[in-house]
C-alpha cells in the first residue's frame, strides 16, 4: 500500500518529470555538448600516451602530438563552456517559470490557506526549494557527460590493461557509494541547521520590530535567553553536520590514491617485467586522476535528485492545492443600475460560518440592506464583524445560508465581478511599496490624476500628502516613507473610493484617527457614503451615527436592528457594548437609561469605581 | 551559497580596516583559539601529505620501476599507503578542529552582536531600517558560517598548495617549471579578471534577488488586499517582470564566467600537454626522467585547483570580512543610553523629577522638547494632553529613559527617581521601578500565555491567568479550543483585532512597578470592553505613579494634574477644574472633545 508520503514523492517526481520535458530540447543540447567534450578530454591521456612512447622513438613528430593534445585542450575547453551556459540557461529557466506559477497559483489561494500557512513557508517554496531543484537541474547534462565519460575511459582502460584495470579501478566505485551515502547523512544534517537558523531569525525578527514593547517591559534577558537558546542549536546542529562531513570527505579525499598505489604496484611489477610500457603507467595514472571529479560529482548529482524530488514534492503540494474559492462555471452577471433601480443591495440569509477547528463564529446572520442604505455593524470585540466582511468578499465561503449583492449569490458571480462591487477599508492597514499615487489608484492603476486626489481629499488625505517630501510620489509600505496610523487609514479610505465600489465596507476604519480629528474626517465620509450601499464597522458613537441603521451583532447573530437611539433606549446588550451610560454620565448627561443590574454588571462596577475615583483624587 | 559572494565598491574594506577586523574576530575567537591554531597546523600537515604522493610517485617510477628494483617498489608503496591513511586521519581532525573553532566563534559573535543590539536605545532603532539589523544577524552570519565550513580552511589550503607546489616544481625540474609557469600567470591574470568580472555580476545578482524576494514577500503578505481589488493579474504582471530581471542578472553572471572555465579547462590540458611534449623531448636529452613527468602532471592539477579557487575565495573573504566589520560596528556602537560603570541604586519609592529637559530627535531640525520642568510626586496620577506632535510620548518615553536628554549650549537637563539621575542607574533596577506599556497590540509568534508573560517573565501560570482575568479577558481566551495555549500566529493573526490589544493590556496587569508610563494608544476595543479594562487598569494604577498620554476625556479626567504639552513645551498644568477655569487651551481641548461625544 502507498503510504501518503511515497505518493507525494511519486507527484514530486512526476512533477520532475513534466518539468523537465517541457526543457527537453535545450537539455539535448546541453547533453550533445558535453558528450563533445568528454570526447576532447578523453583523448588527451591517449594521446600523451602515443605522445611518449611513439614520440621518445619518433623524431621531431614530437611537435605534432603536442598540436594534437592543444587541439584536444581546444575542443574540451569550448565545449565545457559552452556546456556549463546551456546547463545554466536551462535550469536558471526552470526555476524562473516554477516561481512564477507559485506566485499566480499564491495570489489566487483562497484566504484561509493563507491564513493557516506562515509566509516564510511560502517564500521558501518559491525561493529555496526551486533553488535546490536548480541546483539538480543543472548537474544533469554535466553528469550525463561526466558518465560518457567514465563509461569510454573505462572502456579504454580495459582495452589496453585489462588486469591492471581491474585493480586500478577496484576503489573507484567505493568513491561513488562513499559520495551517494555522505549525501544521504548530511541532508538530514543540513535541513536542521536550516530549520534552526530560521528559527533564530524569527526571534530575531520579532525581537527588533517589537522592540517597544521588549524596552518597556525591560524584557531584553526574556529575548535573549531565546537567542541563546537557538544559538546553541545551532551549534549543536551544526557540529553534528561537521561530524557527518569530516568522516565523509577526507575519505572521498583519500580513496582515489588507492587506485593510484594499484596502478603502481602491479603497473610498476608489469613494467619491470616488459608487460607494458612507462607511458601505460603514465596513461593509466592520468586517468585515474581524471575519474575522481566525475564519480564524486555523479554520487552528489544522485543525492541532489533525492533532495530536488523532496523540494519539488513540497512545491507540487502548494501548486495542487486548489482554490477553495473559485468562480463558478457560469457566473451570473450582476444587474446594471437604472434609474429606478439603484444597485447595492445587500442580503445575509441566515448565514453560519466556522474557522476551522473551531465553534461557528457566525450562526445564522439574517440581514438586509436596501440598495444606498449605510448600516453600523456593532459588536462585542472578537463578536465576528470582521468576519462577515471576509465572508461577503468570500475570502471564506458560508459554511450554510448566502450572502446575496443585488439578488444574485455571491458564489455565482465571478470573483472580479464580486470584488469590483465591494470595496473594503480593512482594519489593518496594508500599503504597497508604492507611490501613494499607486497605492491609491490601486483597483484602476489607469484612474486620472484627478481621480486620486479627489479620492484622496474626500478620505482627508489630500493635506498631509502634499506636504510629503515628494508628494504623491513618495513611495510607502514596510520599506518605506512610514506615515502614522491614521493616516495609513485614510489612504486605504483613498483607495477604496477610487475603486468606485456598489458597495463599501469600512471596518474601524477610524479607529486609528485621533478622536479630535475624527470629525473632520466624518464629514468627508458622509459625501463618500451618499447614495452608495455601506457597513460600517465602529465603536464611536459619531462614527455610528453617520449610518442610517445600526445592527448589533452578537452570538453570531443580528440581534437587533434600528437607529442608534433606539437601540440605546431599548437594548441591553447595545448599551452594555457601547459602554453607553458611562460615556454620558462623564458626560455629565444624566437622563442616560439606567441598565438593568443583572446584564451589565461587570460595567456597573466599573462605573462606580470610575465616580469614586474621579472624587477621591482630583485636585 | 559561498561561491556567489560578491562585495560593493562602498563596502570595501581598505587594508587597515581589513587588518583591524581581522585582529578583533581574532580578539573575540579567544576561547576557540587553541583549537584555532592546531587547526592551522593541521592544515599545513595536510597539505604537506597531499604534496608527498607525486613525489613518492616520482621516486618509485625512477628508482623503483626504471632500476627495475622491485623491493624498492614495494617499499614505496608500504609508504605510500601509510601516507594516505595518515592523510586521511590529519584531513579528518582538521576538519573537526576548524568547525569546532568556527562555530564555537559564531556562538559568541551572534550572542555578543545580540547583547548589543538589544542595548542600543530606541533612537537606534528609530535609525536603523528593521529589516537590515535582522539581515546583519542571520544572513551575514550565515554566510560567515558557510566561509568557516568551506571557505576557511581550502583558503589557506590553497594557498600553501600553491606556494609550496611551486617551489617543488623549481626544485624538480626548472625547465619543466618554466613551462609550467608560462600558463600559469596567464591563469592569474584570468583569475583576476573574472574575479572583477564576476564580483559585479554577482552583485548584480544579489540585488536582483533582494527585489525579487520582496516583491514576492509583499504578495505573500498583501494577498487580502490584492484579492480584495482584483488585483492578482497586475500583481502577477509586475513579480514576472522582477523576476524575469533575475534571470537575467543570472545569465549575464554565467555569461561573464564561461570564457573563464573554458579556458581553465584549456590552460589546464594544454599545460598538461606542453609538460609530456617538452618534457618527453628533456627525458630524450635525458636531462629529466620519467618519473618527473608524472609527478609534474600531478602536481599541476594541485596547482590549478588551488588557484580557481582562490580567485572565488577572494570575493568570499572579502564580503565576510565586510559583513564581519559592520556586526563590530553594531558590538561597537555606544549605546546612547548606556549604563554608567558603578551605578547608583534606586529607592523604593519616589518623585520623579524632570529638570529644564530638551530633546531632539536625531533626524529632526526641532527639538521635540524645549525647556520642560515637571515634578511627579510619588502616588501621584499625571496625564499629559495636547494635539498631535506635541510631544507627549517623547516626555513620556524620556520618564522611562528610553531616550536621554540633549545637550544644549553645553548643559543638559535631567530626568530622576527619588533623587537618582536616571543615567547613574543601572537599566535593570530602572526596569523594576519605571515599566512603560505601549498599548499597540504587538504579538510575538507562540501562545496567548506566552505573549503576556513577555512582562514578566518569571510569572508563573496562574499569575498570568489573574492578569488576563483582571481585565475581564480570561473567559474569552479560556473558551478558544486550545485556551491560552493558543498559537496567536504571525504578528497575531488568529485573533481579532480587539483580542490582540487586549492580550498586550494584560501584559500592564502582570508588572509590578512603582512607575507606570501609559501611553494611551486609540483603540479597537468595544467601548464595553474597554470599560472594563479601563477599571482593570484602574486598580492596576491604585496606591503608583502613573504618568498616561492621555487621548481619552475620561482618563483626563481620573488624573490628579493635568500636563499641557504643545509645541515640545509645557503650557499648562493644574486640575480639571483649574484648567478649565483657566479658560485656556486645556478648556479649549476639553470642549473639543466633549462635541465629538454624540448626543
Ligand atoms: N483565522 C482565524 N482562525 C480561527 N479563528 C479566528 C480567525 N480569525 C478570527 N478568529 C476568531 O473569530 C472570532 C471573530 O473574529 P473577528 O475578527 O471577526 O472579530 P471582530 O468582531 O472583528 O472583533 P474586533 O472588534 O476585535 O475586530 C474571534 O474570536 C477570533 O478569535
Ligand atoms: N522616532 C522619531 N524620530 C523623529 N521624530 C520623531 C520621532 N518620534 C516623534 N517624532 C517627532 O517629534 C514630535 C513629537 O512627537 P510625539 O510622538 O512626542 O508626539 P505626541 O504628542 O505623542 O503626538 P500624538 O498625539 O500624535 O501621539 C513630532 O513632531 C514627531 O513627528
Ligand atoms: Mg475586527
Ligand atoms: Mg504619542
Amino acid at each position: 500500500m502507498d503510504t501518503p508520503e511515497t505518493l507525494a514523492t511519486r507527484d514530486g517526481w512526476r512533477l520532475l518529470r513534466r518539468v523537465l520535458m517541457e526543457q527537453r530540447r535545450g537539455l539535448i543540447v546541453g547533453v550533445i555538448v558535453g558528450l563533445l567534450w568528454a570526447v576532447g578530454k578523453v583523448s588527451v591521456p591517449q594521446i600523451t600516451k602515443l605522445g611518449i612512447d611513439r614520440g621518445s622513438e619518433g623524431n621531431g613528430s614530437l611537435l605534432f602530438w603536442t598540436g594534437l593534445v592543444v587541439a584536444a585542450a581546444v575542443i574540451a575547453g569550448i565545449f565545457t563552456a559552452f556546456r556549463r551556459w546551456v546547463a545554466f540557461r536551462e535550469s536558471r529557466w526552470i526555476e524562473t517559470r516554477l516561481r512564477e506559477q507559485i506566485f499566480d497559483h499564491l495570489l489566487r489561494l483562497h484566504v484561509g490557506y493563507h491564513d493557516r500557512t506562515q509566509t516564510g513557508q511560502l517564500m521558501s517554496r518559491a525561493s529555496s526549494d526551486l533553488q535546490q531543484l536548480q541546483a539538480f537541474v543543472v548537474m544533469i547534462p554535466i553528469t550525463l557527460s561526466n558518465l560518457a565519460m567514465i563509461v569510454a575511459v573505462v572502456v579504454l582502460l580495459f582495452v589496453s590493461q585489462p588486469y591492471l584495470a581491474l585493480f586500478a579501478l577496484a576503489p573507484l566505485p567505493l568513491v561513488n557509494v562513499l559520495a551517494s551515502r555522505f549525501s544521504r547523512r548530511i541532508h538530514p544534517a543540513v535541513l536542521a541547521v536550516q530549520q534552526e537558523q530560521a528559527q533564530l531569525a524569527t526571534v530575531v525578527e520579532e525581537s527588533v520590530s517589537g522592540v517597544r514593547v521588549i524596552k518597556g517591559f525591560g524584557a531584553e534577558g526574556v529575548q535573549f535567553a531565546k537567542v541563546s537558546t537557538e544559538a546553541d542549536d545551532i551549534q549543536r546542529v551544526s557540529l553534528e553536520a561537521a561530524r557527518i562531513r569530516s568522516r565523509f570527505l577526507p575519505a572521498l579525499d583519500v580513496l582515489p590514491a588507492l587506485g593510484l598505489v594499484a596502478v603502481l604496484g602491479i603497473g610498476g611489477h608489469r613494467v619491470i617485467d616488459g608487460a607494458m610500457t612507462v607511458g601505460d603507467l603514465v596513461k593509466f595514472n592520468a586517468y585515474i586522476t581524471m575519474l575522481i571529479w566525475p564519480l564524486r560529482n555523479l554520487a552528489m548529482t544522485v543525492a541532489l535528485g533525492q533532495r530536488a524530488s523532496v523540494a519539488l514534492m513540497r512545491v507540487n503540494e502548494v501548486l495542487s492545492t486548489p482554490s477553495l474559492v473559485v468562480d463558478p462555471e457560469s457566473p451570473t452577471r450582476l444587474p446594471a443600475a437604472t434609474i429606478d433601480r439603484p444597485v447595492g443591495e445587500v442580503r445575509f440569509r441566515d448565514v453560519v460560518f466556522a474557522y476551522e477547528g473551531s465553534d461557528p463564529v457566525i450562526d445564522g446572520f439574517d440581514l438586509s440592506i436596501p440598495a444606498g442604505h449605510a448600516v453600523a455593524l456593532v459588536g462585542a470585540t472578537g463578536s465576528g464583524k470582521s468576519t462577515l466582511v471576509r465572508l461577503l468578499t468570500r475570502f471564506h465561503d458560508v459554511k450554510s445560508g448566502a450572502i446575496e449583492i443585488d439578488g444574485v449569490d455571491v458564489r455565482s458571480m465571478s470573483l472580479t465581478d464580486l470584488r469590483s462591487a465591494v470595496g473594503i477599508v480593512f482594519e489593518d492597514t496594508f500599503l504597497f511599496h508604492d507611490p501613494v499615487r499607486d497605492n491609491i489608484a490601486f483597483a484602476r492603476p489607469e484612474a486620472s490624476d484627478d481621480v486620486v486626489h479627489g479620492a484622496a481629499r474626500l478620505a482627508g488625505a489630500h493635506e498631509f500628502i502634499t506636504a510629503l517630501p515628494e508628494g504623491y510620489d513618495t513611495i510607502l509600505g514596510e520599506r518605506g516613507y512610514s506615515l502614522s496610523g491614521g493616516q495609513r487609514q485614510r489612504i486605504a479610505i483613498a483607495r477604496a473610493i477610487v475603486a468606485e465600489p456598489r458597495v463599501l465596507v469600512l471596518d474601524d476604519a477610524t479607529s486609528a484617527v485621533d478622536p479630535s480629528k475624527e470629525h473632520e474626517i466624518r464629514e468627508a465620509m458622509t459625501t463618500v457614503m451618499r447614495g452608495r450601499t455601506t457597513i460600517v464597522i465602529a465603536h464611536r458613537p459619531g462614527t455610528i451615527a453617520l449610518a442610517d441603521t445600526v445592527v448589533l451583532l452578537d452570538g453570531g447573530r443580528a440581534v437587533a436592528v434600528g437607529s442608534h437611539d433606539e437601540l440605546l433606549a431599548t437594548n441591553d446588550r447595545y448599551r452594555q457594548v457601547l459602554a453607553a451610560w458611562a460615556v454620558r454620565d462623564e458626560d455629565g448627561d444624566d437622563d442616560a437609561p439606567t441598565p438593568s443590574p443583572d446584564s451589565t454588571t461587570a460595567v456597573v462596577e466599573s462605573r462606580r469605581a470610575v465616580s469614586r475615583s474621579a472624587d477621591g483624587e482630583v485636585v | 551559497m559561498w561561491g556567489m559572494a560578491a562585495i560593493s565598491e562602498e563596502d570595501r574594506l581598505d587594508r587597515v580596516q581589513t587588518l583591524r577586523t581581522l585582529r578583533r574576530s581574532y580578539d573575540l575567537a579567544r576561547p576557540q583559539r587553541r583549537i584555532l591554531h592546531s587547526a592551522l597546523t593541521l592544515v599545513l600537515v595536510s597539505t604537506l601529505v597531499t604534496l608527498a604522493g607525486p613525489l613518492l610517485l616520482r621516486y618509485a617510477i625512477d628508482h623503483g620501476i626504471k632500476d627495475g628494483n622491485g623491493r624498492v617498489l614495494n617499499w614505496l608503496i608500504v609508504v605510500y599507503l601509510g601516507i594516505t591513511a595518515f592523510g586521511y586521519g590529519v584531513g579528518r581532525l582538521q576538519y573537526l578542529a576548524i568547525n569546532r573553532a568556527g562555530e564555537g566563534f559564531l556562538r559568541t559573535l551572534r550572542l555578543t552582536v545580540f547583547e548589543r543590539l538589544q542595548r542600543q536605545s530606541m533612537a537606534f532603532f528609530d535609525r536603523e531600517k528593521a529589516g537590515v539589523l535582522v539581515s546583519r544577524m542571520t544572513n551575514d552570519i550565515e554566510s560567515m558560517g558557510e566561509l568557516i565550513q568551506f571557505g576557511l580552511l581550502q583558503f589557506v589550503s590553497a594557498f600553501l598548495l600553491l606556494v609550496l607546489a611551486v617551489i617543488v616544481l623549481f626544485v624538480m625540474s626548472w625547465q619543466l617549471a618554466l613551462v609550467a609557469l608560462v600558463v600559469l600567470p596567464l591563469l592569474v591574470l584570468a583569475s583576476v579578471r573574472f574575479q572583477k568580472q564576476s564580483n559585479r555580476a554577482y552583485l548584480d545578482v544579489r540585488e536582483k534577488v533582494g527585489d525579487n524576494l520582496s516583491t514576492l514577500q509583499e504578495g505573500i503578505t498583501g494577498v487580502r488586499v490584492i484579492q480584495a481589488y482584483g488585483q492578482q493579474d497586475a500583481r502577477s504582471r509586475r513579480f514576472h517582470s522582477t523576476n524575469r530581471a533575475l534571470f537575467d542578472s543570472h545569465m549575464h553572471s554565467v555569461k561573464v564566467s564561461t570564457w573563464y572555465f573554458g579556458l581553465v579547462e584549456f590552460a589546464g590540458i594544454a599545460a598538461t600537454g606542453a609538460i609530456i611534449g617538452i618534457g618527453g623531448w628533456l627525458v630524450h636529452r635525458d636531462a629529466v626522467s620519467i618519473g618527473t613527468i608524472t609527478a609534474f602532471i600531478l602536481l599541476l592539477a594541485n596547482l590549478f585547483d588551488p588557484v580557481q579557487q582562490l580567485s572565488q575565495l577572494y570575493n568570499t573573504v572579502q564580503s565576510s570580512t565586510a559583513a564581519l566589520h559592520k556586526l563590530f560596528l553594531i558590538v561597537d556602537a555606544k549605546p546612547d543610553v548606556d549604563e554608567v560603570e558603578h551605578p547608583t541604586p534606586l529607592p523604593a519609592r519616589g518623585a520623579i523629577d524632570v529638570v529644564d529637559v530638551t530633546f531632539s530627535y536625531e533626524t529632526a531640525d526641532r527639538p521635540a522638547l524645549r525647556g520642560v520642568s515637571i515634578t511627579v510626586a510619588d502616588g501621584e496620577r499625571l496625564a499629559l494632553v495636547g494635539p498631535t506632535g506635541a510631544g507627549k510620548s517623547t516626555l513620556a518615553k524620556l520618564m522611562a529613559r528610553l531616550y536621554d536628554p540633549s545637550m544644549v549650549d553645553g548643559t543638559c537637563g535631567t530626568v530622576s527617581f527619588g533623587g537618582v539621575d536616571l543615567r547613574q542607574s543601572s537599566m535593570s533596577d530602572l526596569r523594576r521601578r519605571i515599566v512603560v506599556v505601549p498599548q499597540e497590540g504587538f504579538c510575538f509568534g507562540g501562545t496567548i500565555r506566552e505573549n503576556v508573560r513577555i512582562a514578566r517573565p518569571t510569572a508563573t501560570d496562574a499569575e498570568v491567568e489573574r492578569a488576563l482575568a483582571s481585565i475581564g479577558a480570561l473567559e474569552r481566551f479560556a473558551d478558544f479550543p486550545e485556551g491560552l495555549d493558543t498559537e496567536v500566529r504571525e504578528r497575531g493573526s488568529r485573533l481579532s483585532a480587539g483580542e490582540r490589544q487586549l492580550v498586550a493590556l494584560a501584559r500592564a496587569a502582570l508588572v509590578d512597578p512603582a512607575v507606570l508610563v501609559l501611553d494611551e494608544a486609540t483603540s479597537n476595543l468595544d467601548p464595553g470592553t474597554e470599560a472594563v479594562v479601563e477599571h482593570a487598569l484602574e486598580s492596576l494604577m491604585n496606591g503608583r505613579t502613573v504618568i498616561v498620554v492621555a487621548h481619552r476625556l475620561s482618563t483626563v479626567r481620573r488624573a490628579d494634574r493635568i500636563a499641557v504639552v504643545d509645541h515640545g513645551e509645557l503650557v499648562e498644568l493644574g486640575s480639571h477644574d483649574q484648567l478649565v477655569t483657566l479658560g485656556g487651551r486645556y478648556a479649549a481641548l476639553a470642549s473639543a472633545w466633549e462635541a465629538s461625544q454624540p448626543h
